[in-house]
């Protein structure tokens, strides 16, 4: 995992429950120890970072600890913002007439289903094309796998979208007027290049990984071979496998025992049929992880044994 | 105005008058396809980039209203998406 340090971007998501947040929190510790600014981004609805830093986190990002940031998504907030932003940019721009039927209508989209999930994307887009210069890693702890690989496959479209826009908007131009001053294309212009830039270092190796972390159990084994062949489809780049919470095999317990014989099973089935991704396996700890000394414990075994591999 | 602009004027209209009427019924149609790309959510379509196209609504605001009287519509016929 050390060589993950290096990027820019990194994604971990993963079925519900099996320790995304935990995951992405020991990594961003990590890495800011390793030097490096970072910010960690909660993108699930549900957000759980601040229950592991075991302080409040909110829509911009508070420092943490020494080079780490977190920074916990809202998609309601968002789109308030976004709102608020785009009639502040119209302000000055028309008469009091038109403003006032504007703001009507862009009231009314933005309570359309879709548009929270559209301001929390185009949030994400902007730390992704990085806006914010403070940070030379974003670690983003993701909502479940779902929701998450529909997020990636969003530029695509979007840009798709947009552009068919564009093409619509210069066809009509190219009858009456030029479209380098037309404000309309001015706008469509602007975002399709936002959204190129977005799909670009989304897509680039060298820059954005994505980390999918599950335990040794039959569903979330599936949900990981799925959410591989779709981010191989998408064209993202797989960083590797986060094993996590396997059961130690020297209880005596027989009902642990049992646990253990079948997680072997499970474990060799993931060595085989993930056999082309690095692969990090992490032991269930003796106590659950929250607070900054038992995530300390988990990042220190998330990095040293890659560091091994 | 110059000879120059009457002699343009001439040739310009020698052109293209007979297709005037054509073209700026073409021009009005790409203008439609462009409005209901943008306003598809209030007909009940779905549209993925409604939140980018905040920031030309007041812009294509004016052609909306050329659309509905150009459709032989005195008001505006979508209750949500109002106009005159």
């Amino acid at each position: 995992m050390r060589h993950l340090l290096d990027k820019k971007v990194l994604f971990f998501g993963g079925k519900g429950g099996v320790g995304k947040t935990t995951c992405a929190s020991a990594t961003a510790l990590a890495a800011s120890h390793a030097g490096k600014r970072v910010l960690l981004v909660s993108t699930d609805p549900a957000h759980s970072t601040s229950d592991i830093f075991e302080r409040e986190i909110g829509p911009e990002p508070v420092e943490l600890l020494p080079n780490l940031w977190g920074l916990e998504i809202d998609g309601a907030i968002e789109s308030q913002r976004y709102v608020a932003n785009v009639k502040e940019n119209i302000q000055g721009l028309f008469g009091h007439h038109i403003l006032k039927e504007a703001n009507k209508q862009i009231d009314l989209a933005a309570s359309m289903p879709g548009a929270e999930e559209m301001a929390l994307f185009d949030r994400i887009g902007g730390l992704i094309r990085g806006e914010d210069t403070r940070f030379d890693l974003i670690v983003f702890d993701t909502a479940p796998t779902g929701h998450t690989l529909r997020l990636i496959r969003m530029p695509e479209l979007m840009e798709a979208w947009i552009r068919a826009l564009s093409r619509s908007r210069q066809a009509m131009l190219g009858i009456a007027q030029d479209d380098k001053t037309d404000p309309v294309m001015i706008s469509l212009s602007g975002r399709l290049e936002g959204l190129r830039e977005f799909r670009a270092r989304l897509l680039s190796p060298r820059i954005s990984a994505f980390m999918l972390v599950l335990v040794a159990e039959r569903l979330p084994i599936e949900e990981t071979a799925r959410a591989i062949e779709q981010l191989n489809e998408a064209g993202v780049t797989i960083g590797g496998l986060v094993v996590n919470r396997i059961l130690p095999a020297t209880s005596p317990d027989p009902f642990l025992q049992s646990r253990h014989a079948q997680e072997v099973i499970y474990l060799d089935e993931i060595d085989r049929r993930f056999a082309k991704l690095p692969r990090v396996k992490v032991p269930q700890l003796a106590s659950d992880v929250h607070g900054v000394r038992t995530l300390e414990a988990l990042s220190e075994i998330l990095v040293p044994l890659a560091r091994q591999r | 105005m110059s000879v120059r602009q009457n002699i343009r004027d001439f040739f310009h209209g020698a052109a293209y008058g007979a297709y005037e009427r054509e073209l700026r019924m073409q021009a009005a149609e790409l203008n439609d396809m462009f409005l209901l790309l943008c306003y598809m959510e209030v007909v009940g379509l779905p549209n993925p980039a409604t939140l980018y196209l905040l920031d030309v609504y007041p812009y294509i605001l004016e052609q909306f209203h050329l659309w509905h009287k150009r459709m032989g519509m005195d008001r505006s016929p979508l209750g949500n998406l109002p106009c005159c």
